[in-house]
């Protein structure tokens, strides 16, 4: 399987689309198959009121086409969803006193002003991400004002399409490869290394995480961080299941708490 | 007129009456004669009565008119006479106080200046007021403003006095005419008296010594004319850059309503021009004065109002102040107890501004039986700081201006931290501000702690569930918080309160009713929830030395991430930028240094203080201080301080400038133990000002209350005809008594033929013989 280029030249979205569609139900189709289960969740689907406490918001989004769950349904944005982020809560509020919302969650869009209420927000398989104008419009600003952004369940193939989302909302800025050093690694848990294992191959070889900075400033804001061939929410939501190994699943949910953490308070 | 009139018919004049002794002066035997009066009187009394023909009202009136007549006859054959003590002619003596101060060249009395009216009056011995005062007594003449001495020649009256020292004045007349015998003393002033002290000392100083006070008070009360900008409170140091709101005080007669422009400069360039509409005559108006303060070092900003047409006096109508611009970087500790966008948003708005560090001291993990609080730092200046948590020695914490205390539980505070809280303010003078939150305020237990008595609002009850949903809160600034630099959020007020109107609602967890204020604590910023209620959103006190903030709002982090907050839009950061700097605006250093007066001229002396503290904020009272004064001309002379014993750690010392210009004082010292003190500094103007201009109106009620109090008299300038008398009269130095009739008094005859001008009437109007 081929890797994708970091920062190489750029395949016809369209095609690519296409090659992974057909891929998909090789490759991934027992996995996603693998996915399904009959788990039912306890967790609310209503947007929660603001109360000024944590709430972990995902992002959705408009896609060509259904892929993985939402509850049983079909949208990209909703891989793993709720489950990921109810375990990953009980176990940010277990490690940490942040003050989250453990009533629900919520699932925005980005053209919903309700975002701006949110200073840390979530978003899976960008790969298959697209916005509107006025969504990039709101983005730009939302991240400019102090936002931050996780993307995460990141195949290596998604890259370009989620590229070409952020340069519609940062023309300007470039993508910087972090490195273990990054305060990001050190927030709340001290991660030692960034030679984490993939949950599962078709991700890409390695984890890299990469982050675009404000006026391109590596010792400056972070705007967002990107969880390339990763997919930590994976991990959180099979953790009860004994699906991945322990130690492995304890990484993600050490990046997980550091990158929201982060988020809250840098 | 009146004094006419009375002395027509009761022969003398008012003050003879005042001053004298009324008694009776009949013989032995003059008693007898009225004694036998008396009883014809009731003799005849008692025969009209027993007159049948006499019934009812013509009997009451013969009656008491021949009763009347007779009792006058008495009274005067009793030898009524007022009893006086006369200075003796040219046995006293009598200071003269002439006023040769720069308010005396205002042109408002009569169709001259005071001090026309003052060469006229007693510039010359043949003055027609010197003159009369030399035909009785012995005059000592003394010319004073500032200081006062002899006036050896007319020519040495010259009204350029920058100052008037009443007070001194009288005291020094009094000093070298002691052991004299003196009449009284005779003040020829407009009462403009602008020393730091008050009268009362040299006052008590002549009722002591039995001598009364003349005032002659000269001038108008209140121009007709002027415009003054009377007072202009700034302060002394401020950080660079800083957008200063200052109160200025304007007052005026004669152009009521008017709008006038009032320009701020800074060493000599125009900062800010705002226009001013003028109060009525005779009020006061604050005015809010907005401007900002420029490059590092000290910087002299004047405020102008032009001279209005025909305008009495002019040199009133600017103002200056010496305003040091510091170039440091205050550090403000924020202890937030959770993470949570608040302290984030606080430091990204904060971090633009060179002159503020806000180190975070964030909780992420609360301590468990295996290990402690876990703590993340964000802008600490060496590894150590903050190492172990929450500062726990009193020179860890007092290191910081200013404290932030944000979602974090009192349990989470030794009862020693949260001492070293509540000191923080009281001893060291730092700026506290508490944050709400679900762990703050009384939902975070701080109910009866130490920090709660600092706090502006009352909190009370034990640790509760925050309120939620929480309160959500739209916010304005009260009347007292439209002007406060603390609460700015645009340059100008007109685009401040747009801009409230148009801000997001903010939300709180805390219960903060408006009645929790305390008593003397101000209220800035108030929010109303869905129901009316108001709550408290931004509210301080002064506490000890320091001050002490709340806000209990849980997200002002709104303000810069809501919808519909523009990218472009800096209100959020302009309120905690200015918010901050409010906040460690003021907070003392280790050594504090002060002059009193703060503006003098050569040669006159000032107090030079100094506060000294460890580390601690302990005053320091081993130290060999020296106050290090460099003069204009760059010569730097050493001047040994002394602990004043009154107060911990206060130096005091004289010092006499002789230069005109700007003066440096750093100070000093140097402990027993050889550890040296901290150093600070201060700086003052010294060269002539024009206190003189302001509030030059006459000031007949000081005068009155010399006169009065001393025993004395007020004259106003013109009216003093009976001035010499009444030295004469006032019974002081060496006297002589004199009697003075009153039985023949005009009136004495009057009432005579009045009363037998009445009895005859009442008889042709009742036919009766």
């Amino acid at each position: 399987m081929d890797h994708a280029p970091e920062v190489g030249p750029r395949v016809k979205p369209a095609l690519l689309r296409a090659v992974v569609l057909l891929a998909a139900g090789v490759v991934l189709g027992p996995t996603v198959l693998a996915q399904r289960g009959s788990r039912s969740f306890a967790v609310s689907t209503d947007n929660q009121p603001y109360d000024g406490r944590f709430t972990f918001v995902r992002m959705s989004y408009t896609t060509a086409m259904s892929f993985g769950r939402r509850g049983g349904g079909g949208a990209a944005w909703a891989h793993d969803y709720p489950l990921g982020e109810a375990n990953f809560l009980k176990i940010l509020t277990a490690v940490s006193n942040v003050p989250a919302n453990l009533d629900g969650t919520n699932v925005l869009a980005f053209d919903d002003p309700e975002m701006f209420r949110y200073p840390v927000i979530y978003l899976v398989e960008p790969g298959y991400w697209s916005m509107s104008d006025d969504q990039v419009t709101a983005l730009r600003g939302y991240l400019q004002k102090g936002g931050f952004l996780i993307v995460d369940d990141f195949p290596y193939w998604g890259w370009d399409q989620f590229a070409a989302q952020i340069s519609r909302v940062f023309p300007n800025l470039e993508w910087k490869d972090l490195d273990v050093s990054h305060p990001i690694f050190h927030s709340f848990f001290d991660i030692e290394s960034l030679d984490i294992v993939p949950a599962y191959p078709a991700l890409g070889e390695r984890p890299i995480f990469r982050a675009l900075f404000e006026d391109n400033n590596p010792a400056g804001r972070m705007y967002v961080v990107a969880n390339f061939q990763n997919d930590l929410s994976e991990f959180w939501e099979y953790s009860e299941t004994g699906s991945y190994a322990v130690g492995e699943t304890n990484e993600a949910y050490k990046v997980g708490v550091n990158q929201f953490v982060y988020g809250m308070t840098r | 007129m009146f004094e006419s009139a009375f002395r027509f018919l009761f022969k003398y004049e008012p003050l003879v009456f005042e001053q004298g002794q009324f008694v009776l002066g009949a013989t032995r035997s003059m008693w007898l004669v009225a004694l036998v009066a008396i009883g014809a009187g009731l003799y005849v009394g008692w025969t009209y009565w027993q007159v049948r023909v006499l019934q009812g009202r013509p009997r009451l009136i013969l009656l008491a008119t021949r009763t009347a007549l007779l009792l006058i006859v008495a009274f005067t054959l009793l030898r009524p006479m007022l009893l006086l003590r006369v200075a003796v002619p040219q046995q006293n003596f009598v200071g003269v106080l002439i006023d040769d101060s720069r308010s005396m060249q205002v042109a408002d009395q009569g169709s001259g200046t005071r001090a026309d009216y003052v060469r006229a009056e007693v510039g010359t011995p043949e003055a027609p007021l010197l003159a009369a005062l030399g035909q009785r007594f012995v005059p000592r003449v003394f010319r004073f403003s500032s200081s006062a001495e002899r006036l050896q020649a007319p020519g040495d009256l010259t009204f350029q006095g920058t100052g008037t020292r009443l007070g001194d004045a009288i005291d020094r007349a009094r000093e070298e005419l002691s052991g004299l015998p003196v009449a009284g003393l005779v003040v020829v002033t407009d009462g403009a008296d602008n020393a730091e002290t008050t009268i009362d000392q040299p006052v008590a100083g002549l009722r002591a010594a039995g001598v009364p006070v003349f005032a002659v008070g000269v001038g108008k009360e209140q121009l007709s004319r002027d415009v003054q900008i009377t007072r202009v409170e700034t302060p002394r140091r401020v950080l660079e850059g800083a957008s200063l709101v200052v109160d200025l005080v304007v007052s005026q007669t004669g152009y009521a309503g008017a709008t006038v422009p009032l320009t701020v400069e800074e060493d000599g360039r125009v900062v800010s021009t705002q226009d001013v509409t003028l109060p009525p005559d005779g009020e006061s108006q604050t005015v809010k004065v907005r401007f900002k303060a420029g490059d590092a070092g000290l910087r002299t900003f004047s405020f102008n109002i032009p001279e209005q047409a025909n305008e009495e006096v002019a040199r009133n109508n600017r103002r200056e102040a010496l305003v040091e611009v510091r170039d440091t970087r205050e550090r403000v500790l924020l202890a937030e107890g959770e993470p949570r966008p608040e302290a984030k948003f606080i430091r990204q708005a904060t971090a633009t501004d060179d002159h503020l560090n806000v180190v975070l001291l964030l909780r992420t993990a609360m301590a468990t039986p295996n290990a402690p609080d876990k703590f993340w730092r964000g802008g600490v200046e060496s590894p150590d700081e903050l190492q172990s948590g929450f500062p726990t020695t009193r020179e860890e914490l007092f290191r910081y201006q200013g404290l932030i205390i944000g979602s974090f539980e009192a349990a989470a505070f030794s009862p020693e931290q949260q001492r070293m809280i509540e000191d923080f303010v009281a001893v060291r003078g730092g700026g506290l501000l508490v944050l709400g939150g679900a762990r703050a305020l009384g939902e975070g237990g701080w109910s009866g702690t130490p920090l709660s008595s600092a706090l502006p609002i009352t909190i009370q009850g034990v640790a509760r569930d925050a309120i939620l949903p929480p309160l959500e809160l739209s916010v304005r600034p009260t009347r007292e918080g439209q002007g406060h630099p603390a609460v700015q959020i645009a340059d100008t007020t007109a685009g401040a309160d747009a801009k409230w109107k148009e801000l997001p609602t903010l939300f709180s967890v805390n219960a903060a009713p408006v009645a929790s204020l305390k008593p003397g604590a101000s209220l800035l910023l108030s929010g109303l929830d869905r129901s009316g209620r108001e709550q408290v959103v931004l509210a301080w006190q002064r506490y000890g030395r320091g001050k002490s903030l709340v806000l209990p709002v849980q997200d002002s982090w709104l303000w810069r991430m809501h919808a519909s907050m523009a990218v472009e839009d800096t209100t959020h950061q302009f309120f905690w930028q200015r918010l901050t700097r409010w906040l460690v605006d003021g907070v003392p250093e280790p050594v504090m240094v002060t002059v009193a007066p703060d503006r003098v001229q050569p040669g006159e002396p000032l107090t030079i203080t100094a506060e000294i503290f460890d580390r601690e904020y302990r005053g320091i009272n081993d130290g060999q201080v020296l106050a290090h004064v460099t003069t204009p001309s760059g010569r730097i002379e050493d001047v040994p301080m002394e602990w004043t014993v009154e107060q911990e750690g206060e130096y005091r010392a004289r010092f006499t400038p002789t230069e005109d210009g700007l003066y440096r004082i750093a100070v000093d010292g140097v402990r027993r133990s050889g550890e040296a003190t901290g150093r600070g500094g201060t700086s003052l103007r010294v060269g002539a000002s024009d206190a003189e201009y302001f509030d030059a109106g006459m000031r007949a009620s000081l005068l009155r209350r010399l006169s009065e109090e001393t025993g004395g008299r007020f004259f106003r300038a013109g009216d003093t005809a009976l001035l010499a008398d009444a030295i004469s009269y006032s019974g002081r130095g060496v006297t002589v008594v004199e009697e003075r009739d009153l039985w023949d008094m005009p009136i004495v005859l009057f009432a005579v033929l009045g009363l037998m001008a009445a009895e005859w009437t009442t008889r042709r109007k009742w036919g009766l013989a």
